[in-house]
């Protein structure tokens, strides 16, 4: 077993270990004294350089591991290769597209793609590329070309900083189709039935896409403040925006208008 | 800031763009709603920038660039795309296109490519 500098968060703080990585465990030593087999960990997720792991044996324990790239790096490859998780091996493209055109020098990669609850990994002995379920945008079975043949595939469309990016998995048909049906029930709670906005709605919808503030919205769609209101309701309800600011509109009192009279006359005077 | 046509068949993404390049400084020169007027219209005004968006009646996005194209070799149209629509991206690029633009829009990434076509 190898020992690496890192540090674990216990109780709420960052203390510095000697972490134990194993072929099949990790060790963490007091004050933690945990060992985690590999093949108890049901999520693997990643924010920075900390690597947050949840294991499962009686109750479910939360791990989160802070190190250097190279060591998290290491500890993702031997996590994802036995993790308790719907694994397949395939060829990937990640990622294929970015904003609708097709990255330059993108090329096929043998690995696999697994599938934890908070994500899906695109593993090769190189890298290990995580989309978060939370940021998928769209799955589908579709065909490209390789090389020359169009051949099936799946594409996994998510969001990376406002941009639309697009992974491909190509392996086999038939796995092809479970992993599709799959992906689609990991997904789930992000399809809509395409009947809960009209018109008007995805109108709105796409004009907060695309960087409109509701003055600009109410004026390009013509719409009196308080329908946009209540289009935001819908919106705010269906889980599809989230408040950034409330805006207050105001009108002058007395003490105000007097203000004002006072300011243009000494203006003018 | 320059002065922009702007062709697209539905009015809403025709508006949109409108204030996002309004906002950005641009001068609206017209608008088209299929490919055959956009073609009409560049004739006419002679503007800066193109913005063209694929899929339309009549004539496409790609048929109109190619026919500005034989009228102005130094035509700058930027072509309109919906994601998934990658191959047609690179069709346009092959026929002249000097830049493209990801439907839905994000006001930001529309004025960027709009300058870096302008400066070019």
């Amino acid at each position: 077993m190898k020992e690496v500098p890192a540090k674990v968060e216990h109780n709420n703080q960052w203390v510095v270990v000697k972490l134990g990585i194993g072929e099949d465990r990790i060790v963490i030593p007091a004050p933690v004294n945990r060992e985690v087999l590999f093949k108890t960990v049901s999520d693997v997720a990643e924010r920075k350089n900390v690597l947050i792991i949840t294991a499962k044996t009686e109750t479910e324990a939360v791990y989160k591991i802070l190190s250097v790239e190279k060591v998290i790096q290491v500890l993702k490859k031997l996590i994802l290769g036995s993790c308790n998780a719907y694994r397949l091996m395939a060829y990937f493209m990640s990622p294929a597209i970015r904003g609708g055109v097709l990255v330059q020098n993108a090329q096929w990669e043998k690995g696999s793609v697994v599938v934890v609850h908070s994500g899906i990994w695109f593993v090769s002995p190189v890298k290990q590329i995580c989309v978060p379920v939370n940021d998928v945008a769209a799955i589908e079975l579709t065909k490209r070309d390789v090389q020359g043949k169009p051949t099936d595939v799946v594409r996994i469309d998510h969001l990376e900083s406002g941009e639309v990016v697009s992974s491909l998995v190509l392996c086999p048909l038939s796995t092809l189709q479970v992993l599709y049906n799959f992906l689609k029930e990991t997904t789930k709670s992000m399809d809509m039935k395409g009947t809960e906005l009209d018109g008007v709605d995805q109108q709105v919808a796409m004009l907060i896409y695309s960087g409109m503030d509701s003055h600009a919205i109410e004026n390009m769609l013509n719409l009196p403040h308080k329908q946009l209101d209540a289009i935001y309701d819908k919106i705010l309800k269906l889980g599809l925006a989230e408040v950034v600011t409330i805006r207050r509109e105001v009108q002058l009192t007395t003490k105000g208008v007097r203000y004002i009279s006072d300011a243009t006359k000494s203006q003018t005077n | 800031m320059g002065k922009i046509l702007i062709v697209d068949d539905t009015l809403f993404m025709r508006t949109l763009l409108k204030n996002i390049l309004f906002t950005g400084g641009h001068t609206i020169a017209g608008e088209a709603g299929d490919g055959e007027e956009a073609v009409a219209r560049y004739k006419e005004l002679k503007p800066d920038l193109v913005t063209m968006d694929i899929v339309m009646p009549k004539q496409n996005g790609i048929e109109a660039l190619k026919a500005i194209k034989q009228i102005d070799p130094a035509a700058k149209v930027i072509m309109c795309t919906a994601v998934g629509q990658e191959q047609m991206v690179k069709l346009a690029i092959k026929s002249g296109a000097k830049g493209y633009i990801v439907k839905p829009f994000q006001a930001p990434k529309v004025l960027e490519e709009v300058k870096n076509v302008l400066t070019t």
